[in-house]
């Protein structure tokens, strides 16, 4: 309005370019200090090499985007991508929320640093069983306990819209130099706060390779608030920036966030250590277990280095480091993820579990991490790209205790794993609900959980065929080998539980047998074995109807694999901690999805996941009663 | 001219080691550090700094000469502090404009135009050592447990404060955006001059650097 009519609309037109670079960069600002790196997989060299702290400081060229408000960022493919969505809308509002993921353990043993992540994880997931929704509690996904940690929204608020409310003010002498340069001032102090949030510790935290953590972060962004409940709302906090005028509205940026939230980081799970894996071999399980050259302990190192994390991309180097230091590992890592990206091969690969197992992860924990994270939420499967990066880091920090490893195999058996893999079905569900709205979920590495409680069983079952899973040639067989049929007719599966197990376990688990292996071994020498002869009559059913489903097609279509991948998302979101341990759950959730999913309807897949549900359930219980 | 003047809530240190020698580095790094992140509209690559002794995580604008000059005040300043034990203390952060000014007597042409100003206090506690010798004789009997919980739990206080400090930056960098200059066609990302003043009135240092500034700019306007 003040400007003259000649400039009026190249003004108007400037200030909307002005806000909408100010979205795109404020979106940009969030999700960089917020989305795990792993979480882009499709720039799979970028965001790998850009250390979390430094990364901004370090590129040298000026990108034109760097330009805008005079704030150059590093590389966060998320929020391109996001960006790019909302580009399309028409100013309309940004929703990010930033999730916290956890994975529940069920057993102690399990969590490697266990006895905290026990106590919370159940404690969250009572305290905020809604948060996320329902998705996940259909899917039976208890494991897993999701609690928006923060809500970020970014609005500008038409004129007409605040004329109502009184405010016609001056904003005609508001100059573009005036609107840029505050918007400047803005935009660097969301920089900063970004940062002093508590969100922004367990960010770091996610991002170092050294830890194991029982949970990881997710986002999602929309352009609409869904409302929190009452007593959600009154455990957060709230920050408001001051609104930046336009002459022809204002731009409104605020925050919403749990300061407790940090609570969640003090509690991070401890790197394994040597001495459980020694108990482990003491174990039952042990045995076959020790056949593995895994014993990964030497290789365990590596991890534990914050350098790790760049590679543990999903790239296969990544899968080689976790895996390399826990005898499993043996997956190659390179030629792996090639065949990781495409969904068929980890369906078939399933059985070939070691060797499977490392590649997927990082493809699988691609796709299937994001989906796992939030696929539940978010059904589509571009979406899920996204989140699957996140994966990756997971089970790098998991990789990172070594010694874990041959728990891992014993992971790989635990019944739970199997019943997850089962799971599959449930994928159809979460496209239908998210797809539309919610840009990206991106999870970091909760898998963990899921996978290890599956394994303990499977281990013991198939503990020397994990074994053989577990060494390191195999892994590339894997992929394609074995078909899930083979599995089944396996003379050495006791029980189908046991076949899908190790097969799962062995796609999945190897990767994420370490981790699982930790928790698995926990799991295994305390309770799974009395949990597996109490309920005896459980397995059997379980087994009854493994044998009765379809064996696992490797030659399915592409598109077949691509509903499995769907499925196999799901399943990670079932086991919650597969973005952590992407690769194994990853796995598993191929080979269940595709299983499944072949020779199903979508009910058929739901209503026996359902039932494998209540029985992992009951057995799990069970176990851990016995256990501890 | 508008000057807008921003009294940082004070910290309260306890001085009697090493440490809190470099608790104070860290922190007056970190706080000087944020606000001229927030004066910096040049075009910026940010540099995230852990700080190693508290769990926060701040920002700096990655230009070498700053990150000197700060580096350099800070030791100053804890220099001082150290000379000065049990007194407030405070940093000045000024930003100002330079202005020519048609030559008057004896002074240069050149003038600032303070258009903004952050106190950086420190409240230096005076009896602390009393506090930690008692805690110390705790510790022998506790094997230590005391006295370590009594440091954790100063530590948490001060990381606290410290928070609290910077989110004080950040509102006030939102409250007050009119009075920020334009911002001027620069290389570099620290695209207003600035300057450090340590020690807080009453000081013999800061007399002097008083006087270099008379000497400088002729008008020793602002700081306190």
């Amino acid at each position: 309005m003040a400007s003259s009519h000649g400039n009026a609309h190249s003004e108007a037109a400037k200030i909307e370019q002005i806000i909408t670079e100010f979205f795109a960069k404020s979106l940009h600002i969030i999700l960089e200090s917020r989305a795990l790196y792993m979480s882009s997989r499709n720039s799979f060299g970028d965001q790998v090499a850009s250390s979390p702290s430094s990364s901004s400081s370090s590129s040298s060229s000026v990108r034109p985007r760097d330009k805008w408000f005079n704030l150059a960022l590093r590389e966060c493919p998320a929020a391109l991508e996001n960006i790019d969505l909302w580009r399309q809308s028409n100013l309309e509002p940004i929703v990010i929320d930033v999730v916290l993921v956890e994975r529940r353990v069920n057993r102690d043993p399990v969590s490697f640093s266990p006895k905290r992540v026990l106590p919370r994880s159940s404690s969250m997931k009572e305290r905020y069983p809604l948060s996320w929704n329902s998705d996940q509690e259909e899917l039976g996904i208890e494991s897993k306990s999701e609690k928006i940690i923060e809500r970020w929204v970014l609005q500008y608020e038409n004129r007409k819209t605040r004329d109502s409310n009184s405010n016609s003010r001056r904003s005609s002498n508001i100059s573009l130099h005036t609107l840029y340069k505050k918007s400047t001032l803005l935009l660097r102090s969301l920089y900063s706060t970004v940062r002093l949030l508590p969100a922004y510790k367990i960010f770091r935290e996610l991002n170092s390779s050294a830890q194991i953590c029982p949970f990881t972060l997710a986002h999602r962004v929309s352009s609409f608030v869904e409302p929190f409940t009452r007593k959600e709302e009154a455990e957060m906090l709230k920050f408001g920036f001051t609104p930046v005028d336009t002459s022809s509205g204002r731009l409104c940026l605020s925050v919403m966030y749990l300061p407790s939230a940090k609570n969640v980081n003090s509690e991070p799970t401890t790197p394994m250590s040597p001495q459980v894996i020694t108990d482990y071999v003491g174990s039952p399980l042990a045995d076959p277990l020790r056949r593995f050259p895994l014993v990964p302990a030497p290789g365990l190192p590596s991890y534990g280095s914050p350098s790790s994390l760049p590679f543990s991309r999903r790239h296969s180097w990544s899968y080689d480091h976790f895996r390399a230091s826990p005898p499993s590992i043996t997956c190659s890592p390179s030629p792996t993820h090639s065949e990781s990206h495409t969904s068929v091969s980890n369906a078939n690969s399933r059985r070939l579990p070691p060797a499977s197992l490392p590649p997927h992860p990082t493809e699988l924990s691609l796709i299937q991490k994001k989906n796992s994270g939030f696929d539940d939420y978010y059904p589509s499967p571009s979406y899920s790209i996204d989140s699957s990066g996140s994966l990756p880091s997971a089970t790098l920090l998991r990789t990172e205790s070594a010694p874990v490893s041959i728990p891992a195999a014993e992971v790989a058996n635990s019944p739970a794993f199997s019943n997850r893999h089962y799971l599959p079905p449930s994928p159809p569900l979460r496209g239908s609900r998210y797809a539309s709205k919610t840009m990206n979920m991106q999870t970091g590495a909760t898998a963990e959980k899921l996978f290890s409680l599956g394994k303990d069983e499977p281990r013991k079952y198939s503990g020397v065929k994990i074994s053989a899973n577990s060494s390191p040639q195999i892994s590339f067989s894997r992929s394609s080998s074995r078909s899930y049929q083979d599995d089944f007719d396996d003379p050495d599966f006791t029980c189908p539980f046991d076949v899908d197990d190790d097969d799962m376990t062995d796609p999945g688990s190897r990767a994420e047998s370490l981790d699982h292996g930790h928790m698995a071994d926990a799991l295994e020498a305390g309770g799974f074995f009395p949990i597996r002869k109490s309920h005896d009559a459980a397995v059997g059913a379980l087994v009854h109807l493994l044998k009765k489903a379809p064996p696992l097609r490797q030659d399915l279509p592409i598109s077949e694999h691509l509903s499995q991948g769907a499925c196999s998302q799901t399943w990670n979101n079932n086991a919650k901690e597969p973005n952590q341990i992407p690769e194994a759950p990853m796995p598993v959730s191929m080979m269940s999805s595709g299983l499944i999913a072949t020779r199903k309807t979508t009910a058929d897949a739901l209503e026996e996941f359902h039932g494998y549900r209540e029985m992992k359930n009951l057995l799990l219980t069970r176990g851990s009663k016995h256990q501890i | 001219m508008n000057c807008e003047v921003c009294q940082l809530k004070e910290l309260e240190l306890e001085h009697f080691e090493i440490r809190e020698v470099l608790v104070c580095g860290w922190m007056f790094a970190g706080i000087l550090h944020t606000i001229v992140f927030h004066r910096a509209l040049g075009l910026v690559r940010p540099k995230d700094v852990d700080m190693e002794l508290f769990d926060i995580t701040y920002v700096q604008c990655g230009e070498v000469e700053l990150e000197k000059k700060i580096d350099e005040k800070i030791e100053q300043f804890v220099c001082w502090v150290e000379k000065h034990p049990n007194k407030k203390s405070r940093i000045c952060l000024s930003f100002y404009e330079v202005k020519n000014k048609q030559a008057s007597w004896f002074s240069n042409k050149i003038e600032r135009l303070y258009w903004e100003q952050w106190y950086i206090n420190l409240n230096v506690v005076q009896h602390p050592k009393a506090h930690t010798s008692k805690s110390h004789h705790c510790k022998v009997v506790d094997t230590g447990e005391g006295g370590l919980e009594d440091r954790n739990a100063r530590s948490a206080a001060l990381e606290a404060s410290l928070r609290e400090v910077l989110f004080q930056i950040i509102k006030f960098v939102n409250e007050k955006k009119d009075h920020v200059p334009p911002i001027p066609n620069l290389e570099g990302p620290v695209s207003f001059p600035y300057e450090i003043t340590i020690p807080s009135s009453s000081d013999s240092a800061f007399g002097m650097d008083m006087i270099k500034r008379m000497l400088q700019t002729g008008h020793p306007t602002m700081l306190s």
